[in-house]
């Protein structure tokens, strides 16, 4: 099935996410230049919005990109139901998009961060967390702008509509302050809209998808994604 | 600025008084950091030939075969001065600077690396630079898409006023799809495109080419501006325009703008230009003649296309939203001509204008001789606060704040990380390359031929502790004022260690740059950096062979030392924390012992009879364990009682700093495999202990926590930059 992945001017991880896919059986990935537009989408059953620095982030992270025309596919493609990831600089632009509720603020610590974090995956399943419901998972940060936040309304109905995948935990699978690496609200790494088919992600499944990276425990994330493309 | 005897010079060839626009053009391209008219001279001792090397020195980046119809290409340069000033620009600069060297050559650009020296953290001003230079890289690098995958930081009072910031980057690129920076043919087109032409970084060379005085401020406007966004897309833009073939040249607009860009590109050519500044995409509308010709605006890049295919060219850049300019075309006249609306405001012979500088005479000065004494050495009172003290001493901690900073992964071919002994990457024919810097300056100062061949070998004892072997050399020689005798003799005298080096152990350097004038006028006083010939060297590793880290793997394994321990404290960083300076005859080059090391670790390695292993370098063997410790889940037991050599106390085993030697982690089972070929190559040997469960380091007559030693390790720098 056709994966769309953007490219905003700026992007950087567009390779490594099509590099990725590429090691997925039925995925059919394609890159897609913003400039294209609503037509760049047109054959796609499912995108990957990847990380970077969509217009350099020189407003806010994400926030030029949101307001691109090409988001307007985006949206109708989500609302229809297909699958769609924001990694890192993708999940900032479908947070600012509204796709996703909350905010990624700078990071409690005021700097950039690169390293590798493990996330406890929720009990409760998700289009992209299917049989990995419960289990650990060592993958790669880097972002100065992960810290997420929303209001303690939007924290409670995440938390009762299970619609948070992806939590930062250390390597025993505990979910404390120690292990939160931006200071996210209740350490959330990764969410879910209401639909359960848009994720947006801090982490990077991408650079952890073959085992010569240190792992290669993120591609079951992106291969359930490309599962769900064929619904 | 030009001296008198250059300027009377060029008025000669000439035969008329240079307009505006040449002075600025001359003394631009003359400045020393253009035109390398200190340095070149001695370059012949290197070593810049080899079987793999396609394009050695001379272009933007080096380019080596690694097999399988792909080229290794690497670049290596210094934004010292501009760092200086204005610690974030000159910095990210530095990094979009050196991307440029690599992609103008028709490469991908897949790796950073950056060397940095400052003064001590703990005055803020240091702090400050630190702080900056750092968020310069990692917002630019990590903007653009490139990941970091090594680098150096050391700290000393001789960098108060003049830091150093020097960065590298590595690509690849199929042999078909090299460009080369030259302009073969008159009538092709000058194409500049990438960004607009401001009044940032006017003259930055020449600047760079002076010593500072008290008026740094005023040189801020000589400090370039970054932007990665544009970068990024002129990255982009390129690959397609390479991919299509439709670049007969290229060069990037760094160091002395437009001038130097063309000007080389003629040079190489053998060919002239002519250029219409008029059609200059500017930022600023007033700009002089005279400004546009040298400005250092930054993402610009000037390309050579035939008129087949300009109009293809154009498109693509429309396309892609890329400012450019047909700025001119190449000519059969030797000259830089550059016009104004019609009018002639320079015509310049290339051959004056590129390397045509009178040569200026330069003495070197004879190094001050360094007595062998040791007298001022003593066993410290306390071993565990004295270890402590070290392993938490900033040249010696944690580098994990620095580098946490920069995005390590980005295009996913990252298969080790900071901190350990280099990086690796995976190129795309699926072979591995490891990339490691070094430069221990404090050698350097006390013996500038020795401390720099000594430091190329612990560059060279990183990889090989790793499992890859050497494959080529890039450099950044940064010094002092090389019109003062006793400057330009340490520059002299670490050429000839470099070359030494490069010839013994066989490796080209394929890259370079220099970079001089690194001192200031304080309080009536002269301030020189150390010496600091800062070495890079890339290996690569055998097809399908998983590079070997230094963390401890296993408990009940043998840690051995490979190679003999002598009393070469003088210039060690036991030393320096025992008497607050370095003074004394440092650690002797001996490359025969080198390389009888590197065998045996090379062919343990071979046969896989090495869990981890470590190079001993700064902080002796002492450092050495606590490193392969403090980031594994085990300790060690040791008897230090045994060490080969004439090292003949605790301290001296534990700090000397004697080259040619390595720790290695060997199960037992693969012990007398392992002693077999070092007995083969006539290799010293200790087996130092066993690794344990526990997580403590216990040298016998103390031992410290594991959790203790963490805690000095990795506060060491943080204490100073939260």
């Amino acid at each position: 099935m056709v994966v769309a992945v953007l490219r905003f001017p700026g992007t950087n991880n567009e390779n490594d996410i099509l590099r990725a896919l590429s090691l997925i059986d039925g995925a059919k990935p394609i890159l897609v230049p913003s400039r294209k537009g609503l037509a760049g989408l047109k054959d796609a059953d499912g995108i990957v919005i990847p990380g970077g620095f969509s217009y350099g982030d020189y407003l806010r992270a994400g926030a030029v990109a949101s307001v691109e025309s090409i988001t307007e596919g985006v949206r109708n493609l989500a609302e229809d139901g297909k699958p769609v990831i924001g990694i890192c600089n993708g999940f900032q632009i479908l947070s600012e998009m509204g796709l996703l509720p909350g905010a990624l603020l700078p990071n409690d610590s005021a700097r950039f961060v690169c390293k590798w974090v493990y996330l406890r995956v929720s009990d409760n399943t998700t289009m992209f967390t299917e049989g990995l419901e419960g289990s650990l998972i060592r993958i790669p940060i880097a972002h100065a702008e992960g810290n997420y936040y929303c209001s303690d309304d939007e924290l409670e109905s995440l938390r009762d509509e299970f619609r948070i995948p992806f939590r930062y935990c250390n390597e025993d699978g505990d979910v404390n302050d120690a292990a939160n690496p931006n200071g996210s609200i209740d350490n959330i790494a990764g969410i879910v809209n209401q639909k359960g088919n848009v994720l947006g992600l801090m982490p990077h499944p991408e650079r952890a998808s073959r085992p010569v990276l240190g792992s290669s425990e993120g591609l079951a994330i992106l291969e359930n994604f490309v599962r769900a493309t064929k619904c | 600025m030009l001296t008198k005897e250059e300027l009377e010079h060029a008025k000669t060839v000439l035969g008329r008084k240079p307009t505006e626009t040449e002075l600025g053009m001359l003394d631009v391209l003359w400045s020393e950091h253009c035109s390398y008219k200190s340095s070149k001279r001695w370059f012949y001792l290197f070593k810049t030939e080899g079987d793999k090397v396609a394009l050695g020195i001379g272009e933007g980046a080096g380019l080596v075969d690694i097999g399988d119809g792909y080229l290794a290409a690497v670049a290596m340069e210094s934004h010292n001065h501009p760092s200086q000033i204005d610690p974030y620009n000159g910095a990210a600069t530095g990094v979009g600077g050196i991307i440029r060297d690599v992609i103008s050559q028709g490469c991908k650009a897949v790796g950073l690396m950056n060397c940095l020296r400052f003064g001590h953290p703990s005055k803020p001003h240091n702090a400050y630079l630190l702080e900056n230079v750092v968020r310069g890289i990692s917002e630019y690098g990590n903007s653009v898409g490139i990941p970091v995958v090594g680098g150096e930081l050391e700290f000393d009072d001789s960098y108060d006023d003049n830091c150093l910031v020097n960065v590298i980057c590595v690509g690849w690129v199929k042999p078909e799809e090299v460009v080369r920076s030259s302009a073969k043919t008159p009538g092709h087109h000058l194409v500049l495109f990438g960004s607009t032409t401001g009044r940032d970084g006017i003259a930055g060379v020449s600047f760079a080419s002076e010593t500072f005085s008290d008026e740094e401020e005023d040189n801020r406007g000589a400090v370039q501006v970054g932007d990665p966004l544009s970068k990024k897309i002129v990255i982009d833009t390129l690959q397609e325009l390479i991919e299509e073939k439709l670049l007969e040249g290229l060069q990037d607009f760094g160091g002395g703008g437009m001038t130097s860009a063309a000007g080389e590109l003629a040079k190489a050519g053998g060919t002239g230009v002519e250029i219409d500044l008029d059609k200059v995409p500017l930022r600023e509308v007033d700009m002089k003649p005279s400004e546009i010709v040298i400005s250092e605006s930054q993402e610009r890049m000037l390309a050579i296309v035939a008129p087949e295919n300009l109009d293809r060219v154009k498109l693509l850049l429309e396309k892609n939203g890329t400012p450019y300019g047909i700025i001119g075309k190449v000519t059969d006249d030797g000259h830089y001509t550059a016009k104004w609306y019609g009018e002639e405001k320079a015509r310049l012979p290339i051959s004056l204008l590129v390397e045509g500088f009178p040569v200026p005479e330069r003495i070197e000065g004879k190094i001050a001789a360094q007595p062998e004494s040791m007298s001022w050495f003593k066993e410290p009172e306390d071993y565990k606060k004295n270890l402590l003290e070290l392993l938490g001493s900033v040249n010696l901690c944690d580098r994990s704040w620095v580098y946490s900073q920069y995005d390590q992964h980005v295009q996913s071919n990252t298969v080790v990380d900071l901190g350990e002994n280099g990086g690796v990457l995976e190129f795309p024919n699926n072979r591995k390359l490891a990339f490691t810097s070094d430069c221990n300056s404090f050698w350097c100062l006390l013996d500038p031929q020795q401390g720099t061949a000594n430091s190329a070998c612990e560059s060279l004892r990183n990889l090989v502790s790793m499992g890859a072997t050497p494959i080529f050399i890039a450099d950044c020689l940064n010094f002092g004022n090389p019109e003062r005798p006793e400057s330009y003799g340490q520059f002299v005298e670490a050429v000839r260690g470099l070359g030494r080096f490069s010839n013994d152990f066989d490796i080209p350097i394929v890259g370079g740059n220099v970079s001089l004038y690194n001192e200031a006028e304080v309080d009536g006083e002269t301030k020189r950096i150390n010496p600091t010939p800062q070495i890079m060297i890339a290996g690569i590793f055998e097809k399908g062979f998983t590079p070997i880290r230094r963390n401890l793997l296993s408990p009940w394994a043998n840690i051995f030392l490979v190679g003999e321990t002598l009393p070469e404290l003088n210039g060690s960083e036991y030393q320096r924390i025992a008497t607050g300076q370095v003074k004394g005859v440092p650690p002797r080059y001996r490359p025969e012992i080198e390389k009888q090391s590197m065998n045996v670790i090379q062919e343990a390695h071979q046969k896989g009879l090495i869990r981890s292993c470590n190079n001993v370098g700064r902080g002796g063997i002492g450092i050495g364990l606590m490193k392969m410790a403090l980031r594994s889940k085990y300790g060690f037991k040791l008897n230090l009682d045994y060490i080969p050599g004439t090292a003949n106390s605790l301290a001296q085993r534990l700090y000397s700093e004697t080259s040619g030697r390595y720790l290695a982690e060997v199960t037992e089972s693969n012990q007398a495999e392992f002693l077999k070929i070092i007995e083969k190559h006539g290799s010293s040997v200790c087996e130092l202990g066993l690794t344990v469960k526990e997580p403590v380091a216990d040298f016998g007559i103390f031992s410290l926590s594991m959790d203790e030693a963490r805690k000095v390790f990795s506060n060491g720098l943080k204490q100073y930059m939260e």
